[in-house]
């Protein structure tokens, strides 16, 4: 009896699960993290593209008539899961991947994704060479870092600043190349590089790179790094303790409620990020919208970064006028200038890393005070 | 000179951190021989308490003093819930009890309190510096070095003075003859993960004021080093824990300082083998134990 019930449930519930898919749903797989290293950053954005799927189902669905059903599964946080995860999704039926915030395990899931031709996003990767490792059929939705770089090291010599520091860690692609980066825009604009640091992520001890900072002669006019937490604030802490004044920039990791909570250490310290909600803003009426929505103001980018992962689909969708990933995939490779709540995104021209505006911010008071907004100069940005 | 004296209170700082680690660490394994690698999330779960103590209005003193109890009681529930299950198993299974309670407690750090880092109002007089003659010293750095060396005089206290600190001493040595003295080997069990919860404690606190932000993950990154120094040490024996870590923290900042600079990327890999080289000439460690009877 209990098992003929079961039974007749679980019918229920293949019948109603497939049963929508006779109509044109749009099928999104998310092979992305809701637990372990990259899980802080693939929540807020899941959490912002489900805020604009629920906006596009409730208008009926992609130019009405293409709803989204979406298949989610966590890869906790680790590539060997994120490629079986993919190929599962892939063997469901998915028409678009989403892959997680970081180009090793979108690469994994990618190899499984290309050679099914199913276009793959990833959610905020930012290593520029993902879609050469990958293919015609990745993508990622984030300012890449050398563009971040570019815009860093164009403000650097606008300051004023002759010489750089420039601080790295061998742990992640991005905590590397993207200081590496400015290093060289920095350099051909004029500037010099007098040295580079490096830390173990995680670790959160500066003591002895702090001392040899505090020792160079001459002292370099800035410092550059893509620290994050816990790395940036264990670094700042240590090298104002140790009388260091020398300016900071910092990259998009730093864009945190964590780095705004440390005070006068942050003071003046500059940094790059995917945003910021001037008034009148399409990201302010988000922000508006989200803490309507939940309450709470969002505590990162990445929640209206996730929203535009879905305005992005749903352009590319429109442009399709079709359900086939081959289709889809034209679509995102030929967005042009999509006004996303971010700023405008671009991918037609662009090898799969979208061309999109980079905000630099000055902590002022515990506040952002935006320095530069914008896109830089295609040819300062280094070759990935 | 000035700065290889400024390098070597650097070293002490480090080295003090994770000597306190270490002998968390060790306390534990030194009894029932267990290498408890759950014992970062006890640092995490210390961060959470100050936290949550700092946003409910408490003022800093109390919130660290509640969070060091939070620390305590978790290592004696850990104990209570997965540990005391598995007593007297081989050493396999204990390893494996202790990552299943380090990943379970991290999915629901993650999922019941948030994927991202929580700041933490860490008060601006520990951002301090104190200028001694031509060195410089963080606030912080100051405290983790004096609280190091109070915490190991006052373990060295207890061990050597206090009846709960003789039979912790004496179950290191021989278990069954403890139990056939007529001593609770539950009670003493629970006294040193309740001294290893302290410790995991007082760590978490200090590693939490250097980075302003409680993070699931957090804890990964200590336990391993604690593991590396126990191991140098010589793994059961506490002075050996502490001799281990100081020795890691050396080398780690001595190489920072001194490597050249195309082969800093490496420094992790030399400390390392830095660390074998050490294992090589003594397998057993610095200050190696004579008994290794277990349970």
């Amino acid at each position: 009896m209990k098992k003929s019930k079961l039974l007749m449930l679980s019918t229920a519930f293949v019948a109603l699960a497939s049963a929508p898919l006779m109509a044109e749903d749009l099928v999104i797989g998310l092979a992305t993290a809701q637990t372990g290293g990259l899980a802080p950053y693939d929540q807020p954005n899941l959490a912002g593209l489900q805020m604009k799927i629920e906006e596009i189902n409730a208008a009926g669905g992609i130019a009405g008539k293409f709803p989204i059903k979406t298949i989610i599964k966590d890869t906790r946080s680790d590539s060997a899961q994120t490629a079986m995860v993919a190929q599962e999704l892939v063997d469901a039926g998915a028409q678009l991947i989403i892959t997680p915030c970081d180009a090793d395990p979108s690469i994994a899931a990618g190899m499984i994704t290309q050679g099914a031709g199913i276009p793959a996003i990833s959610f905020c990767a930012t290593t520029p060479t993902l879609p050469l490792a990958v293919g015609d059929y990745m993508f990622s939705n984030y300012p890449a870092d050398n563009v971040q770089a570019a815009m860093l090291a164009a403000h650097a010599i606008e300051a004023g600043y002759k010489t750089a520091y420039i601080l790295t860690s061998p742990d992640t692609a991005y905590t590397l190349k993207l200081p590496q980066y400015f290093g060289q825009v920095f350099t051909a604009k004029g500037g010099s590089v007098l040295g580079e640091g490096t830390f173990t992520m995680g670790q959160q001890d500066f003591g002895a790179e702090v001392t040899k900072i505090a020792a160079m002669d001459p002292k370099p006019d800035v410092i550059m790094t893509s620290a994050y937490e816990p790395d940036f604030p264990a670094f700042v802490r240590q090298l104002r303790g140790a009388g260091v004044t020398t300016p900071i920039l910092g990259s998009d990791g730093i864009d945190s409620p964590t780095t705004f909570g440390l005070g006068d250490l942050v003071e003046g310290v500059v940094f790059s990020t995917a945003g910021h909600p001037t008034a009148g803003s399409p990201l302010e009426a988000f922000n508006a919208k989200w803490t309507e929505k939940t309450g709470a103001a969002p505590d990162t980018i990445y929640i209206a970064n996730g929203y535009d992962l879905g305005n992005i689909i749903e352009a590319a969708v429109t442009a399709a006028d079709s359900l086939d990933p081959a289709a889809i995939r034209e679509g995102i490779a030929n967005l042009e200038n999509l006004q996303g709540v971010t700023g405008p995104i671009t991918y037609k021209g662009t090898n799969g890393m979208p061309l999109r505006s980079v905000s630099l911010v000055r902590i002022k008071a515990g506040d952002r005070d935006l320095v530069a907004q914008g896109q830089p100069d295609p040819a300062d940005i280094p070759a990935p | 000179m000035d700065i290889f004296l400024q390098q070597l209170l650097n070293a002490l700082s480090l080295g003090g951190t994770y000597a306190l680690l270490a002998l968390g660490l060790a306390v534990v394994f030194s009894i029932i021989g267990l290498i408890n690698f759950a014992h970062g999330e006890l640092m995490t779960v210390t961060g959470y308490a100050v936290c949550f103590a700092l946003i409910w209005g408490l003022p800093f003193p109390l919130a660290v003093i509640a969070g060091l109890a939070v620390a305590m009681t978790a290592a004696f529930l850990m104990e209570r819930v997965a540990f005391r299950p598995v007593r007297g198993a081989s050493g396999t299974t204990l390893l494996l009890t202790s990552f299943a309670v380090s990943a379970i407690l991290r999915v629901l750090f993650q999922n019941l309190i948030s994927a991202r880092p929580i700041p933490v109002a860490i008060p601006a007089s520990l951002s301090g510096v104190v200028t001694i003659g031509p060195l410089h010293l963080g606030m912080i750095q100051l405290i983790s070095i004096i609280v190091t060396l109070a915490m190991l005089l006052g373990l060295n206290l207890f061990l050597h003075r206090t009846m709960a600190g003789r039979a912790m001493r004496a179950a290191a040595e021989d278990f069954a003859v403890l139990r056939l003295m007529g001593l609770r080997a539950n009670s003493v069990v629970a006294t040193a993960f309740a001294i290893s919860g302290l410790l995991a404690g007082v760590a978490g606190v200090l590693w939490v004021a250097q980075r302003g932000s409680v993070d699931p993950l957090m804890g990964a990154l200590p336990v391993l080093k604690a593991f590396i120094a126990a191991i140098i040490g010589g793994l059961g024996s506490l002075s050996g824990a502490v001799a281990g870590g100081f020795l890691l923290g050396f080398i780690e900042v001595i190489l920072q300082a001194y490597l050249p600079e195309s082969l800093l990327p490496y420094r992790d890999a030399f400390a390392i083998l830095l660390v074998i080289t050490v294992l090589l000439f003594r397998p057993q460690g610095l200050l190696a134990r004579k008994t290794l009877v277990k349970l």
